[in-house]
């Protein structure tokens, strides 16, 4: 099939890629992105994506196009920012001016609950004109197997043609497919939102759980332990830590908390948001505790600036927060992250009291504390004496409970974890 | 040096009060078709309207006359140039060095001051800026979003005022702050405060000159013994660090209190208390506008500093409401002044002038030491006009009291809220403002039929009445509206002959309660006070022994 992607985000990449690794012809929309050179400097750091883009480009199923020429074909899928709901609107009544007969755009974007059926408005169903609804499931890291590979595909289209072209266009990624999902487009929005809130509740009561547990001196680790044998309960997204992040993530929280805030004066999504912002300088405020409130003149080592593990993105990352306090307390930041350093170089230029260091234990010089703030796998069994022996105070504070507590301790290490 | 009262001027103006005495302000109306415009004067966003007074062209004159035999040129000068016009205590009133631009300078001292100003001025714009960013944290490490200034008299009714008077114009800053005021040494006002705030996340600014006002550090005392209580693990000293600023003239007792000169604004012994919201003391102002707002309440107060050096004395907003007063009060025979903000956020104008008025000019001797023997300033008070209407006004239209009155309003406001309703309360209130104005002045001459009234429903008029009209009421407008006010106090001082800079009586007061406190504290010994101090006391000890 022939189709045309617009975005110029994560999602538009993979999905331009995946559909052209599987034989259609994709012409994909990119803004300002307009040479392959540009396009695989942006996707590089997504495992496998740039070089799944340069086979698709190098066989010419794959072209930057224009967005006249993307306006051509009669499949369209909107992967847009959240911030470009305008744009999709303007693209659907392009769409439907120069169609006559069938037309269909699958939307990807976060326009929030009810936008995939104002697009419809701007077409003609008689004509066999639809706008179909497919969340965005990708995270970063995994973006193309998530997308290559779903478990479950959840599809907002109401019309027969419709779920039967995407159907088409979808049987190479449903070898692990367990559930097809049909249901309205609204209902299908609601569902990533609900989908969403869910996970954010679930961190955020792990950790205020977390929180508690530290004043009540009991170990976070093992109530997790014991909480998630329950089958009702489960052990995904229960591990405490010093706050979630993401550009996505975020996104679709902020967008339900001020959903329920507007429709239903529901404080309880803004109220996770909020603590979570909290939740990211946790560690900052053991660091400020340990030292009687004053860190004028300290070096504190970071590890781990990324958002999670496994991907360069910054996007509402702790460590930003985390950084700029240490900076703004008078004291010498020292990080280290095994692929966020230039983005992080690009957020604080001109700080000479930030020294980003190649090396994990070179970051740890004359240190006064180590704030870890992602578990990245090779932090989880460091060397510890190569650490005391660099450190000028065998301080931990262990944002993301990666270390063995009673090894550190064992080791010398004052020690520090989010509820234990 | 004789008494102003002695002089040709004076005795000029009291025969030109006789002559005019039989004119009613309805008269002086209907003889001049351009009163008005004669008698209405602007400088930057103010506009003056003095055609509602009992007098004319010929007493400005004659008073404008009365300025020069005062020497009021060189006393502006004296004033501006940083001489010792606080006679009694040796020292420069530079209130308006607080406001002088960078590029300015003066010396005073052997010291160039305005450079000292700006550099207070940096020190205060850095510490805004660590609280707007989120980066003044308190105990626990979260940071500070909510402030208590303690103070009294002049480091609590200039910043209050401001504050309450700008709530609209807030910093848009990243960590925006919730800013308090604790006055009362009873406590009252902090107790009630510190049961609804959050330790952790609360920050005192101690604003005392002399860093000894027994009400201001009673409320630290209490404000500190809470923060000791929250469950904090720090040291004392470092909890006192992080939660408490200094703004004080004298360092020394701050930072035997436990502060660090780094939480330490310092103003100056040249600048009075209650002249002192331009200085440190304007720290509060400055948290809720960001500094770029509490620049702009200076820059206001320095046009008007600009305006009162150099314009010629009948064009000069704060001479002439100055010599007006001197005019009502010494040759009208008028001793009452109503403030009259047709503006709620106005609500806390009065009582800031009853203190800039009363303290500075409420004296009977003269600098020479002599005691007057003409009235100085007038008793001075008011309240929201609209409210005052349901409350007062009874007094100002039917009572057997002159009372001159300030009528002070904002031109334009709302017109962007998008809400016609409240447009609309704009212009009733202004209809309100012009039409009680018009009634005090005139009477209910303005009616055609009031002769048929009975007596109690007439309206005499003839008080005398100023409206000042702003703009709109915004930072720089407001610095205007102050300093005129401040300007105004001085010129009235120098015509009188006063020192308005110094306040020895509210002295002996503070030494007398010292003594009483030994006496409250020890209910045992036997007190030596007058028999009425005696009898209160031993009936407090008794109710306080009974419910014990």
């Amino acid at each position: 099939m022939k189709i045309t992607v617009w975005g110029n985000q994560l999602l538009a990449w993979v999905a331009a890629a995946a559909l052209a690794e599987s034989g259609n012809v994709v012409a994909l929309v990119a803004d300002q992105t307009r040479t392959l050179d540009e396009l695989l400097s942006k996707t590089a750091n997504e495992p496998g994506l740039s070089q799944l883009i340069a086979e698709s480009y190098e066989s010419g199923r794959l072209s930057l196009a224009t967005e006249q020429a993307g306006l051509e074909n009669t499949l369209h899928l909107f992967a847009l920012n959240p911030d470009q709901y305008e744009t999709a609107c303007l693209l659907a009544q392009k769409l439907a001016d120069k169609h006559k007969q069938q037309l269909l755009i699958i939307n990807q974007s976060n326009f929030g609950v009810g936008s995939s059926d104002k697009l419809q408005a701007f077409l003609k169903p008689q004509a066999q004109q639809h706008v179909a609804y497919i969340p965005d499931m990708l995270a970063e890291g995994t973006a193309l197997r998530n997308y290559k590979y779903p478990d479950t595909l959840i599809i907002g289209c109401e019309d027969d043609w419709g779920q039967m072209s995407l159907k088409a266009l979808l049987r190479p990624f449903s070898k692990n497919l367990k559930q097809w999902m049909v249901m309205s487009s609204r209902e299908a929005e609601f569902t990533k939102f609900a989908n969403t809130g869910m996970l954010a509740l679930r961190l955020g009561y792990i950790n205020e759980l977390a929180n508690l547990a530290d004043k009540l001196g009991v170990d976070i680790e093992a109530i997790r332990d014991a909480l998630i044998t329950d089958p009702r309960i489960g052990p995904h997204y229960l591990h405490p830590g010093c706050g979630f992040g993401g550009l996505n993530f975020q996104q679709y929280i902020e967008a339900l908390a001020e959903l329920m805030l507007e429709s239903r004066s529901s404080k309880l999504l803004e109220t996770v948001l909020t603590e979570n912002e909290k939740q990211k300088e946790l560690p900052f405020r053991k660091l400020w505790r340990h030292y009687n409130c004053n860190l004028e003149g300290r070096t504190i080592s970071l590890w781990g600036l990324s958002y999670k593990p496994g991907t360069p993105s910054i996007d509402h990352a702790p460590s930003l927060k985390i950084i700029s306090t240490l900076l703004a307390q008078g004291c010498i930041v020292r990080a280290h992250d095994p692929q966020a350093l230039p983005l992080i170089q690009e957020k604080f230029p001109d700080e000479p009291n930030l020294v980003l260091c190649a090396d994990n234990y070179e970051a740890l010089n004359n240190s006064d504390a180590l704030l870890l703030l992602t578990e990245w796998p090779e932090y989880s069994s460091p060397l510890f004496d190569q650490m005391h022996a660099r450190m000028a105070q065998p301080l931990i504070i262990d944002g993301r409970n990666l270390l063995d507590k009673p090894l550190a301790q064992s080791l010398g290490f004052t020690y520090y974890g989010i509820g234990r | 040096m004789p008494l102003r009262s002695t002089t040709a001027a004076w005795k000029n103006l009291r025969e030109h009060a006789d002559q005019l005495s039989s004119n009613h302000i309805s008269d002086l109306f209907s003889d001049d078709p351009t009163r008005f415009n004669g008698l209405t004067f602007r400088t930057g966003q103010l506009l003056l309207d003095l055609s509602k007074q009992r007098l004319n062209q010929t007493t400005l004159h004659n008073l404008s006359a009365l300025a020069e035999e005062a020497d009021l040129h060189d006393w502006i000068e004296a004033l501006f140039t940083g001489q010792k016009v606080n006679c009694s205590e040796n020292r420069a009133a530079l209130h308006t060095a607080l406001r002088s631009p960078k590029a300015s300078s003066l010396t005073v001292n052997g010291q160039d001051i305005i450079a000292a100003v700006h550099n207070n001025l940096d020190h205060m714009r850095r510490i805004v800026d660590r609280i707007h960013q989120g980066q003044w944290r308190g105990f626990t490490g979260h940071s500070i979003n909510t402030i208590v200034n303690i103070g009294v008299g002049g480091s609590d009714l200039g910043p209050l005022m401001t504050c309450r008077a700008l709530a609209e114009h807030q910093s848009g800053a990243a960590n925006p702050v919730q800013v308090h005021f604790v006055s009362s040494m009873d406590g009252s006002q902090l107790s009630e405060l510190l049961s609804q705030l959050n330790p952790a996340r609360t920050l005192f600014v101690l604003a005392s000159k002399s860093f000894t006002t027994i009400d201001t550090l009673a409320n630290a005392a209490t404000a500190r013994e809470w923060l000791r209580r929250s469950g904090h693990t720090t040291t004392d000293d470092m909890l006192t660090a992080r939660h408490f600023i200094a703004v004080t003239a004298n360092t020394a007792k701050a930072s035997e209190w436990g502060i660090p000169p780094s939480n330490q604004l310092e103003f100056w012994d040249w600048t009075g208390g209650r002249y002192s919201m331009w200085s440190a003391i304007g720290l509060p102002i400055a948290l809720k506008l960001g500094m770029d707002g509490f620049l702009s309440l200076l820059e206001g107060a320095h046009a008007m500093d600009e305006h009162f050096r150099h314009t010629p004395f009948l064009s000069n907003l704060p001479v002439l409401m100055a010599l007006v007063d001197v005019w009502n009060i010494n040759f009208l025979n008028i001793h009452a002044h109503a403030i009259l903000p047709y503006d709620g956020r106005l609500g806390s104008l009065p009582a800031y002038l009853e203190q800039l008025e009363m303290e500075s000019n409420g004296k009977s001797v003269t600098r020479g030491g002599e005691t007057v023997d003409f009235h100085t300033c007038p008793i001075l008070w008011g309240e929201v006009g609209t409210n005052a209407q349901h409350a007062f006004y009874q007094l100002l239209h039917q009572g057997t009291e002159s009372v001159m009155c300030d009528f002070i309003v904002a031109a334009r406001r709302y017109q962007t809220s998008g809400s016609e309703e409240l447009q609309h309360q704009h212009r009733l209130n202004l209809a309100n403002c012009f039409a009680q104005s018009r009634l005090l002045a005139l009477g209910d001459s303005i009616l055609d039929n009031a002769d048929t009234q009975p007596a109690h429903k007439r309206y005499r008029g003839n008080q005398p009445c100023s409206t000042l009209i702003l703009d709109e009421l915004c930072p720089f407008s407001l610095g205007q509206l102050i300093a005129l006010y401040e300007h105004k106090v001085f010129v009235q001082a120098v015509i009188w002959g006063i020192n308005p800079f110094d306040q020895w009586g509210v002295e002996l007061g503070k030494q007398v309660a010292t003594s009483l406190l030994g006496a409250l504290e020890n209910p045992e010994s036997t007190p030596g006070f007058d028999q009425s101090t005696n009898g209160l006391l031993a009936a407090v000890h008794a109710k306080q022994k009974g419910e014990a």
